[in-house]
């Protein structure tokens, strides 16, 4: 048998056949490597587990267009497609009208945007009802609920009113070849017509389009749809004179004049027209900021009213750090969009962050510490109670250094043994944690076991370090002493 | 030719002198027993023949060399060498078997043979329980197997304090004619004891009182 063997031996037989005491200094090192594992797993996990939950303080990048350039849903996605699938939380778009409410003599500004995305860009936007699901629902904010007194389920018609361009040129030198012309006129009951024509290459009509929604739907309301009165205006040459180039619908006179007069009068400046749709209110939405002013609407809602497909912004709440935040940015930004990190939050998170994980290293330090303490004092209880077996064996010739190293071993081995089970221990420990605290689970690092283990020894050994002095000071003359 | 010789060594212990200037003169192959009284300092001169403890004046020559004046480390060299130790206190290891036990003794002095351990607890009769640990054993057993272990590296003084003070009649004997065997092959044997008879057993006795030398008998009646 080697010395080798025989030492092994003799530290595992000391370990093994004296269980109650080692039990203790195996449990305290085994509680000090779990907790150490844990917290070594929280710390590197933390800010994975909180970036996702903090990215409920909303939206931490903006996109908006260039310069002189123009944004829009293509240019949104197209700039998506840049971010990784995983690290993108959510992107709202935003487009921002001022829409009339003219029974009220009120204008808002609305914003169309893309609920589901909202959800996930602005978790704490709180909805008294529900978000808006289907086409023409809005969600109205609180100030504007409560200044106009609209409830969940009410009605309320919105008017597009689009930017008065120049109206420089009369009908007469609008009725160019290829003009696109629209006018209005009163119709039945003053409410407005609109028609839209476009003109051929000789400057006669080619096609119409009739908006006769505010008339009664059975008389006036018909001219829209009336195949034979709509085609008696195809390649006619304006002015038109009722009775003589077109026949009025029957039944709907007054709106069959409204629609001559609305051509006689329409030009090429008046080309968008006021639009008015009826919307239904799922819901108010309560932010606490200035959210609460604005009537939301889905992108596809506003479009169709404006006929615009433009975004000015868009929210995104990425889950990554600063460093990467600035990453992304840069990459995001060119092809006519810029990207700008949203300071507040980003800072605010890397401060939390921060302050997190110097909470969770003080801790593994204290940990530790109070480990060493524990396993110094169970080792130093050991030795003094084995003070007439370290007496012996110095009688029988074992060198200081003997001594030290059948101590450090004994050491040694209970880090080993606590350090696996700590591993072991602390990962669970962190996955209970980490279930209970973040709602999600983490992967085993497969390096926390060696360094666990690692560590475990590197403390077992320092703790023995007093408890070896003591051992190495007890002179063998005490086995001669009666007692 | 001498193996041990004390000259005139003194162990004073503030104002009480354990041992005051006391000489010893032991051949090689000697079997000495020192008897006195409790407190007449017998563990203090063991303790210095022992390498466990140096005198406070005087001069101990072990095999010609003075181990009086020399460092710890050179002692614990000379004690592991030199010298088997048996006590009154069957010290063993707690929580290591028989075997074991006298395994450490190898283990110190050069390498753990087991074989070798098994037969030494052979010669002290108790090979059969090898594998017990000391809680197993009686005192007896126990005080046997220090003898193994105290003979197992074979030092040429083997030096034993009260070995029998707690075993009864039948264990003395047994140990004691163990000390004859060694005897017999030549090793050299110090042996403190309260007990007549096993001074007896030996071939010269010294009476120490008061820390001092105040008789030597020898033994008429020793047979080899
Ligand atoms: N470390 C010490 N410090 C002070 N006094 C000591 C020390 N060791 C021994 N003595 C004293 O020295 C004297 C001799 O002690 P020693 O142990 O040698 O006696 P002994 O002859 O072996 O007695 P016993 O037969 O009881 O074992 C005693 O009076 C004892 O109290
Ligand atoms: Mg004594």
């Amino acid at each position: 048998m080697t010395k080798r063997r025989m030492f092994l031996r003799m530290v595992t037989a000391s370990l093994l056949r004296r269980r109650s005491r080692m039990l203790i200094a195996l449990l305290s090192i085994g509680i000090g490597a779990t907790i150490l594992a844990g917290m070594v797993t929280i710390y590197y996990d933390v800010p994975r587990q909180m970036r996702a939950q903090m990215r409920s303080y909303g939206a931490n990048m903006l996109l908006m267009p260039a310069e002189g350039e123009t944004f829009d849903s293509e240019r949104l996605s197209a700039a998506l497609q840049k971010l990784p699938a995983d690290a993108l939380v959510g992107a709202s778009p935003y487009r921002y009208v001022r829409l009339d409410m003219t029974s009220r003599q009120q204008s808002f500004t609305t914003a169309g945007t893309d609920f589901e995305e909202v959800q996930k860009t602005s978790p704490y936007f709180s909805v008294e009802g529900r978000y808006p699901e289907a086409p023409r629902e809005v969600l109205v904010g609180k100030a504007i609920a409560e200044t106009i007194g609209v409830k969940e389920g009410s009605d309320m018609e919105l008017t597009w009113q689009p930017a008065a361009k120049d109206a420089s040129g009369s009908a007469e030198d609008d009725r160019v070849p290829g003009a696109a012309l629209s006018g209005s006129a009163k119709g039945f009951g003053d409410a407005m017509v609109y028609v839209t024509a476009t003109l051929d290459d000789q400057a006669r009509i080619a096609e119409i389009q009739i908006d006769a929604s505010t008339q009664t739907p059975e008389y006036g309301g018909r001219t829209a749809e009336d195949a034979l009165f709509l085609k008696q205006f195809i390649g006619k040459a304006l002015p038109l004179e009722m009775g003589n180039d077109v026949d009025a619908l029957s039944g709907a006179t007054v709106t069959s004049n409204a629609v001559v007069e609305a051509l006689n009068t329409a030009t090429a400046a008046d080309a968008a027209k006021p639009r008015t749709t009826r919307y239904k209110v799922t819901g108010i939405l309560v932010t606490g900021g200035e959210e609460e002013g604005y009537v939301f609407m889905s992108t596809d809602d506003l479009q169709a009213l404006t006929g615009e497909d433009r975004l000015d912004v868009a929210e995104l709440s990425i889950s990554a750090d600063e460093e990467q935040l600035n990453a992304y940015a840069a990459a995001l930004t060119g092809d006519g969009v810029q990207a700008r990190l949203v300071k507040r939050v980003t800072k605010s998170e890397t401060a939390v962050l921060g302050k997190l994980q110097a909470l969770v290293f003080l801790v593994t330090v204290v940990v530790l510490i109070l480990t060493m303490i524990c396993v110094s004092t169970t080792m130093m209880a050991v030795v003094s109670e084995r003070r007439r077996e370290i007496g012996l064996r110095k009688a029988l010739g074992a060198s200081d250094n003997s001594i030290r190293g059948e101590f450090l071993g004994e050491g040694m081995f209970l880090g080993l043994l606590g350090g696996v089970l700590g591993a072991v221990l602390g990962f669970v420990f962190a996955q209970v944690v980490s279930v209970n605290v973040f709602n999600s689970s983490i992967t085993f690092q497969p390096l926390l076991l060696p360094a666990t283990v690692l560590v475990s020894m590197l403390i077992a050994a320092a703790s023995c370090l007093m408890p070896i002095r003591r051992a190495v000071a007890i002179d063998p003359a005490i086995v001669l002493k009666g007692e | 030719m001498a193996l041990l010789e004390l000259k005139n060594i003194s162990k004073i212990y503030g104002e009480l002198k354990a041992l005051d200037n006391v000489s010893l003169h032991v051949d090689k192959g000697e079997w000495v027993a020192i008897m006195g009284p409790s407190g007449s300092g017998k563990s203090t001169m063991m303790n210095i023949i022992g390498c466990m403890d140096k005198p406070t004046k005087g001069e101990v020559l072990l095999d010609g060399e003075d181990i009086s004046r020399l460092p710890g480390k050179r002692l614990t060299d000379i004690r592991r060498d030199k010298i088997g130790l048996i006590f009154q206190q069957f010290h063993m290891v707690t929580y290591l078997t028989a075997v074991e036990n006298v395994m450490v003794s190898q283990y110190y002095h050069s390498m753990p043979d087991e074989a070798e351990a098994l037969e030494a607890l052979g010669r002290v009769g108790l090979r059969e329980r090898a594998k017990h640990l000391p809680s197993q054993l009686s005192g007896g057993e126990q005080q046997r197997v220090c003898v193994a272990r105290a003979l197992i590296n074979h030092p040429e003084l083997i030096l034993a304090d009260e070995p029998t003070g707690n075993l009864d009649e039948a264990n003395e004997n047994i140990v004691l004619d163990l000390f004859r065997q060694l005897h017999r092959e030549g090793t050299t044997l110090i042996v403190v004891t309260h007990d007549p008879e096993v001074a007896e057993a030996a071939q010269r006795t010294i009476v120490l009182e008061h820390g001092r030398v105040a008789r030597e008998v020898v033994n008429e009646h020793f047979v080899e």
